[in-house]
């Protein structure tokens, strides 16, 4: 009576699962290494989904459910935007949206020492680079790259800033260039800063430009690149009306 | 034995079901589940920081708000509750957030019969829109036993009354696997095969409450299947740019 699968599929990668799929037999894949990205988990031999997606692939040897979240998982080496919360003797304490407040260390600045530590007031809203997440710890954060440079990273002045699903995020963040981004450039002159974590950053002279592109992005979600061109132009001809 | 329900359906014939997703602004997850006439709106939030007193601070912590369609909140609805979280416990993966709380708010929009496994599955569907990790879904279904001795599926609210005895019962759901067929087994029994959660009301016999499980579990396959199809959809729906 039982409607289930009588042929077990022989890869899921690249299809949609759901939590409790066993997704990866590690049985017959010896003397190999792969690494496991978020929404996986280990049973003795088998590998299962813990979140609903689309198992992804990607080379050498990583596995990962894609899934687009209003919240955000933090793993190390994502560029996030924060916003800080408070200020401690020794950290500041920053919201990534994620499941813990996340620490930034007052020195983890490029040429920090004791002497000029910044004063960030509650409310600032700061792009940072994740640098340690353990189960169980709050994450950290830096505001220097891997090799201590300043990078960008650091408070973003002005601007608007809106939140967007994570997986929204992850689009404009592709490359080659995301068709929104592509069709508003040629127009429009405007900075951006997107964090993985759903966030986005945006600047321009006139605060209308800044208004269009912060539409134009959050209509675009469900938009395939075509149409993402046709809504960005329609939006264009009306505004220059 | 021909049964007559009044809908017409036969005995293991579910209510037409619905789900929709995503469909509050406010919360991180969100899912709508119906079952007949039978409609049950759940949201999530979470995870957040900080775990309520009297809780392990090493495990994900939860909390659900069960809200009637009217009048105020009494035993029934704290019974609703404690079900709820015992059922979230076990089907989500507690030792990956430590110290965090995940909320669970339900609100009942209409009640037409089997209320809490569509509760149930409704929160299950937020919970997975949330990102909140999971071991595996549950599915829930209500089944009856009516005095003549033979077992009702999904039952309305009318048929609810004329029945000596109704057990909810909530199942893994079947998963889809790339290991060979009957190697995921737990003491000699498929996986599938376990039960996460049952309430009865009533008397009935031990084999009358086997046969209910039984019938149970072989109409877990179609909400499974439903579930994976809604889902799916929702994915193809929603396409990025490529």
């Amino acid at each position: 009576m039982d409607a289930k699968i009588s042929v077990s599929p022989t890869s899921l990668v690249d299809k949609i699962v759901v939590p409790g799929d066993v997704v990866l037999d590690l049985s017959n894949m010896s003397n190999q290494t792969i690494k496991l990205g978020g929404g996986l988990r280990q049973d003795n031999d088998a590998i299962s989904a813990t979140r609903a997606g689309k198992l992804s692939y990607s080379k050498p040897n990583k596995y990962s459910i894609e899934s687009s979240h209003k919240r955000y998982i933090p793993r190390p080496d994502d560029h996030v935007l924060g916003i800080v919360v408070d200020s401690r003797s020794d950290n500041f304490w920053v919201d990534i949206k994620g499941p813990q407040i996340a620490l930034l260390p007052n020195l983890a600045f490029e040429g920090g020492t004791r002497r000029n530590i910044p004063k960030f007031e509650v409310g600032t809203l700061l792009y940072v680079r994740v640098v340690k997440t353990n189960t169980g710890m709050n994450p950290e954060l830096s505001c220097t790259d891997a090799s201590g440079k300043a990078a960008a990273f650091g408070p973003l002045r002005d601007g608007f800033m809106f939140e967007t699903s994570t997986g929204l995020s992850r689009m404009l963040l592709s490359s080659p260039t995301c068709p929104v981004l592509e069709a508003l450039g040629k127009k429009l002159s405007f900075e951006i800063a997107t964090g993985l974590n759903g966030r986005v950053w945006v600047n321009a002279a006139a605060p209308r430009s800044v208004i269009i592109v912060a539409n134009a992005i959050m209509n675009s979600e469900s938009l395939s690149g075509t149409q993402q061109r046709i809504m960005v132009e329609k939006l264009l001809a009306k505004i220059s009306d | 034995m021909e049964i007559d329900r009044e809908d017409g359906r036969t005995p293991n014939q579910l209510r037409p079901l619905a789900c929709s997703r995503s469909i509050l602004h406010r919360p991180h997850g969100s899912a709508s589940w119906s079952q007949g006439d039978t409609k049950v709106l759940a949201a999530a939030y979470g995870p957040k920081a900080g775990t309520k007193k009297n809780e392990d601070p090493e495990k994900a912590c939860f909390e659900v708000i069960w809200k009637p369609k009217s009048g105020q909140i009494g035993k029934v609805e704290k019974e609703y509750e404690m079900i709820l979280k015992k059922t979230i416990q076990s089907i989500c993966v507690l030792t990956v957030n430590p110290n965090t709380t995940t909320s669970v708010i339900i609100q009942v929009v209409h009640d037409d019969g089997s209320l809490l496994p569509c509760a149930i599955n409704a929160a299950c569907a937020a919970l997975v829109d949330a990102g909140i990790p999971m071991k595996h879904l549950a599915v829930a279904i209500c089944c009856c036993l009516a005095d003549k001795g033979y077992v009702v599926l999904d039952p309305n609210k009318l048929e609810e009354k004329k029945m000596t005895a109704f057990a909810y019962l909530v199942f893994p759901n079947t998963t889809l696997s790339v290991l060979p067929k009957g190697s995921s087994v737990v003491e000699d029994e498929p996986v599938e095969h376990g039960i996460i959660t049952s309430v009865t009301n009533g008397v009935m016999s031990v084999d009358d409450y086997f046969l209910c499980v039984e019938n149970g579990r072989a109409a877990t396959a179609s909400l499974s299947s439903f579930f994976r199809k809604n889902f799916q959809q929702s994915q193809k729906n929603s396409s990025k740019a490529g």
